[in-house]
């Protein structure tokens, strides 16, 4: 019985426990209420005002990066093109890769950049990823053919750079592409 | 059996003891929280019918229209119409002229005007006939904005006992003649100011949690580098770069590291970089892509997307990148994920035939859809979690966005012809 009673007792000093602690967290809301006090004595005593200040935002200049060590030439070879959030190789682009790997196989001087594109209906971050996945696909395709990796470099765009602004597939579909840019060595 | 009698009458009135103190205690704390005029976190509060009277002095509209439209946007107010005021601005305040027209607080205000500005208020109760707030202001003239802001916050914070966000900003992204660059402005999307950042493409800016930084990834000379733009020196600095794309997700809760997404290795995967030693430790492997990582509020936990599933799916995992789950199931593409500031809720774009805003638990329960118009993009929430902001082509070029969290009162707060876009709710 003795137990029973030390039990009980315990229980009740648990629940008033927990039951103060439920209550006592409207207690955070005290302070706004003291505040107000505080404010009004404030407002009663005239205090010095408060001075209403913010940072200046001054202008930060962004430092380029100057490349300059390649001369870049566009419109070499034609585009290839990914079907919507997919990055793999269609086999109507394969002849385009197969003429790109021979040019890079024969000439020793030139290095290719292969860009990734997207088209807009994704978001901007998963769209950059996605047109870095194209640009890999298509570099590893030239790798199989014998192309060193060291001859190429990739750069995602996402959907920053559109050929085509309609919303339309025919628009979407020419968006979603790897184009290719020739880098020649300059200087050197 | 008389002594199990006995104990059971002595728990009794233990129990019914407590039950008094309790009583009496929670009739104390009513009193004590009747001085809150709403409670904002009711489900059934009333809005309250607030009249802000044109102030005496110079510019007498100006700053309390501002007021005014801060506490509309909240949706807790029902702002009286100025027309309906029965008592001058210059005019004492008396009860008699407010209840009538069915105003529960008034605010008068005077401004005087010299080489700065000097702003007095005053909140009124109009039925308890007292006054419950005085105070004075002084700001440069071209501080116009963040004074009545700062006036609206002490209201807000008088009436509702939580504080306002009405001296926030949005940090986005705009493309403007000279290339794209990072924009600074104030919550309702006035005073914008371009930080002379630039690049050929930029990513939605991230802030640090105390506010004094920002992260953000740019492709500057054919590379994606991660930047990071430190408030108080004004100077840029790059942390991260390397060949592949590199994105910056969010800031550490330690604010001593980023997590971001690179394909330096490989496949886009995420990564943690500590600030202070460079130490780069990588958090995920898969084949697919897992980008946009965004850490919750107490820092246990980091929501990506993946598309491990097959499309890009919204998962959650541990900080140290154990115990991967996947949270969203309706829908094929689900991105762009952000943590309410409480860590209950999680903001994203979901794509349904067009892009939309949905927000859900880190459980994976409570889907709640809460745009309709055009695509909607880049959402994250106001430090006080009662907003969201985000990116809409709903009116043709892409323009940013405010909301309440609920999905009401959709307002552009961008110019209509600026493409603007990856708005950033400033953290305080």
């Amino acid at each position: 019985m003795k137990k029973i009673l030390i039990v009980l007792i315990v229980l009740g000093f648990v629940v008033t426990g927990c039951a103060q602690r439920k209550i006592a967290t409207p207690e955070t809301k005290q302070p706004s209420a003291a505040t107000q006090e505080t404010q009004k004595k404030e407002g009663a005593e005239a205090k010095a005002p408060e001075k209403i200040t913010e940072q200046k935002l001054s202008q930060v200049e962004s430092k380029e990066l100057v490349t300059g060590r390649y001369a870049e030439e566009e419109g070499a070879f034609k585009d290839v093109h990914f079907d919507y959030d997919k990055y793999d190789i269609k086999d109507v682009d394969k002849p385009t890769l197969k003429s790109i790997a021979e040019l890079l196989l024969k000439n020793k001087f030139i290095k290719l950049l292969i860009e990734g594109h997207c088209d807009e209906r994704g978001t901007n971050e998963y769209n950059l990823a996605l047109g870095d996945r194209r640009a890999k696909a298509v570099r590893d395709y030239l790798h199989s053919l014998g192309v060193q990796s060291a001859k190429m470099d990739i750069i995602s765009y996402g959907e920053e750079k559109p050929l085509c602004t309609e919303k339309t597939e025919v628009c979407w579909q020419k968006n979603r592409r790897a184009h290719f840019v020739v880098l020649k060595e300059t200087g050197k | 059996m008389s002594k199990k009698f006995n104990v059971q009458r002595l728990t009794f009135k233990v129990f019914f003891f407590i039950f008094l103190l309790l009583t009496a205690y929670s009739l104390l704390l009513t009193v004590v929280e009747a001085k809150v005029y709403i409670d904002i976190n009711s489900p059934a509060f009333k809005k309250i019918p607030i009249a802000i009277q044109e102030f005496s002095g110079t510019s007498r509209k100006e700053i309390p229209d501002i007021i005014s439209d801060d506490l509309e946007f909240t949706g807790l107010f029902v702002l009286i119409d100025r027309a309906a005021h029965l008592e001058k601005p210059s005019q004492p305040f008396n009860p008699r002229n407010w209840t009538p027209i069915g105003a529960e607080v008034a605010v008068k205000g005077s401004v005087k005007e010299d080489k700065d500005y000097t702003v007095t208020i005053s909140v009124f109760d109009v039925f308890e006939g007292k006054e419950i707030l005085k105070k004075e202001y002084k700001a440069d003239k071209e501080l116009v904005r963040p004074l009545a802001h700062n006036i609206a916050n002490d209201i807000y914070t008088l009436l509702t006992g939580q504080s306002g966000i009405f001296r926030s900003k949005i940090a986005f992204v705009a493309d403007d003649k000279s290339g794209k660059g990072v924009y600074i402005m104030d919550w309702d999307g006035n005073r914008s100011t371009h930080l002379g950042l630039k690049g050929n493409a930029i990513l939605s800016p991230r802030w640090s949690r105390d506010g004094t930084k920002l992260i953000y990834s740019t492709e500057r000379g054919r590379q994606w580098g991660i930047y990071l733009l430190d408030f108080k020196s004004m100077t840029e600095k790059r942390v991260f770069s390397s060949k592949g794309t590199n994105m910056a997700g969010d800031f550490l809760s330690d604010g001593n590291g980023f997590i971001f997404s690179s394909s330096k290795d490989g496949a886009p995967d995420l990564y943690t970089m500590n600030l202070k030693n460079n130490q780069i430790s990588r958090l995920t492997s898969s084949y697919g892509i897992d980008v946009s990582p965004a850490v919750s509020p107490d820092g246990s936990t980091i929501a990506f997307v993946s598309d491990r599933g097959g499309a890009p799916q919204i998962y959650i995992m541990r900080r140290d990148g154990s115990d991967v789950r996947r949270i969203t199931f309706e829908g094929s593409y689900n991105t762009s994920p952000s943590w309410s500031p409480k860590g209950d809720r999680i903001v994203f774009a979901g794509r349904r035939g067009t892009n939309q805003i949905f927000t859900i638990k880190p459980d994976g329960t409570g889907l709640t859809q809460l745009t309709t118009q055009g695509n909607n993009e880049d959402p994250s929430f106001s430090p006080d979690g009662r907003y969201i902001t985000f990116s809409s082509d709903r009116n043709g070029v892409k323009c940013i966005y405010i909301m309440r969290a609920n999905g009401e009162s959709q307002k552009r707060i961008t110019p209509k012809k600026l493409r603007a876009f990856g708005p950033r709710w400033s953290p305080n």
